[in-house]
């Protein structure tokens, strides 16, 4: 029972902190981008190449996560199963 | 492992040569949905360049329009290197967007949100990066740039490089997988919460509403999708960028890393 707490708590903890993480870090990556931007309005064209790599490199580490908590999203069990165990 | 098979393209499955199947029924579904996607793009292009005229109009001006910003795009990162690999990277590019947002029509179903598609596209872009490493640098060029500048810490970076090496197709994999069928799940997720939820048997044009609650989800998932294919191809242009240099220029130095 503990094992099914912690299993279904990992999961949706998971991705929680990855979202929270991610979005933290993706929005460091923006504010230097549009900083540079309004300080040089020309060089806005390779900035958005960086600015766009760089949030693709944070954000698939979040989808890492995601991948994992599909991985184990089978592994929860139907509530007739929970039911049982509960008796 | 035996699929579901239901989608357009399912009558594929039917179909017998004597006594065996055209396609075998462990094919997954992905496997017809790219040959779909190759044959629409070359009978596009065939169709399109059949007479190309100097001033090109209609389809031929939107492929040319297409392949000019393309390789403007890798010149940025290859410097003058960009013809060479351009065919290769803009294929990729066209190949996974196609792919991509062919998921997004009902009835479809996207070959990038198979884990076996990605992994595929990810080896292919790893084989070439490492074929031009060892074709522009010699055997022995290619191994000393795994090493880094400091020869005596040498023994201790060329694991490090080595991993960071191999971790370049995992992440390339993972990232597409996951983003594609990410957004696909939440797309089925949508459109079976608006079955459930308005879905009365009216008839006739209502029974399009259930859909209409996944439109702006498919809209947001046709921009990431693009997103994610610019990505995947830009990072194989920023990977041969870092070894095939043939004019010694350091143009955009983006970091190199997985």
């Amino acid at each position: 029972m503990l094992y099914l707490f912690g299993l279904v708590t990992a999961t949706g903890f998971a991705v929680a902190v990855a979202a929270f993480a991610g979005a933290l870090g993706q929005s460091k990556a923006i504010v230097a981008a549009l900083e540079g931007t309004a300080r040089q309005p020309e060089a806005s064209g390779n900035m958005r190449t960086l600015l766009i790599i760089g949030l693709a490199f944070i954000e698939s580490l979040t989808i890492y996560v995601l991948v994992i908590a599909f991985m184990l999203l089978p592994k929860l069990p139907d509530t007739p199963k929970i039911l049982e165990l509960l008796k | 492992m035996h699929g579901e098979h239901g989608s357009w393209l399912s009558w594929l499955y039917e179909i017998k040569v004597g006594p065996h199947h055209l396609v075998p029924e462990w094919v997954p579904e992905a496997v017809p949905m790219s040959v779909l996607v190759i044959l629409v793009l070359g009978v596009l292009v065939r169709l399109g360049m059949r007479r190309p005229q100097r001033e090109p109009r209609g389809l031929q001006s939107v492929i040319e329009w297409v392949f000019v910003s393309l390789e403007n795009t890798w010149r940025g990162v290859l410097g003058d290197d960009a013809p060479r690999f351009a065919p290769f990277l803009s294929s990729l590019f066209i190949y996974i967007l196609l792919m991509n947002w062919l998921g997004l029509v009902p009835g479809f179903k996207s070959p990038t949100a198979n884990l076996n598609t990605t992994v595929a596209l990810a080896l292919t872009v790893f084989a070439v990066v490492q074929y031009y490493g060892v074709r522009e640098n010699g055997f022995v060029g290619y191994l000393k740039h795994f090493t880094g500048e400091i020869w005596w810490l040498a023994p201790l970076m060329f694991p490090i490089h080595v991993i960071g090496e191999l971790a370049r197709p995992l992440s390339l994999s993972l990232r597409l997988f996951g983003n594609v069928s990410g957004e696909d799940r939440i797309i089925l997720v949508l459109v079976a919460l608006g079955a459930i939820l308005f879905h009365r048997g009216l008839g006739g044009a209502a029974e399009a509403v259930p859909y209409g609650l996944a439109a702006p989800m498919i809209a947001l998932a046709m921009f990431t999708s693009l997103v994610q294919a610019y990505i995947f191809s830009m990072l194989a242009a920023v990977y041969l960028a870092g070894v095939a240099h043939e004019s010694e220029e350091e143009h955009a130095a983006s970091p190199v890393s997985a």
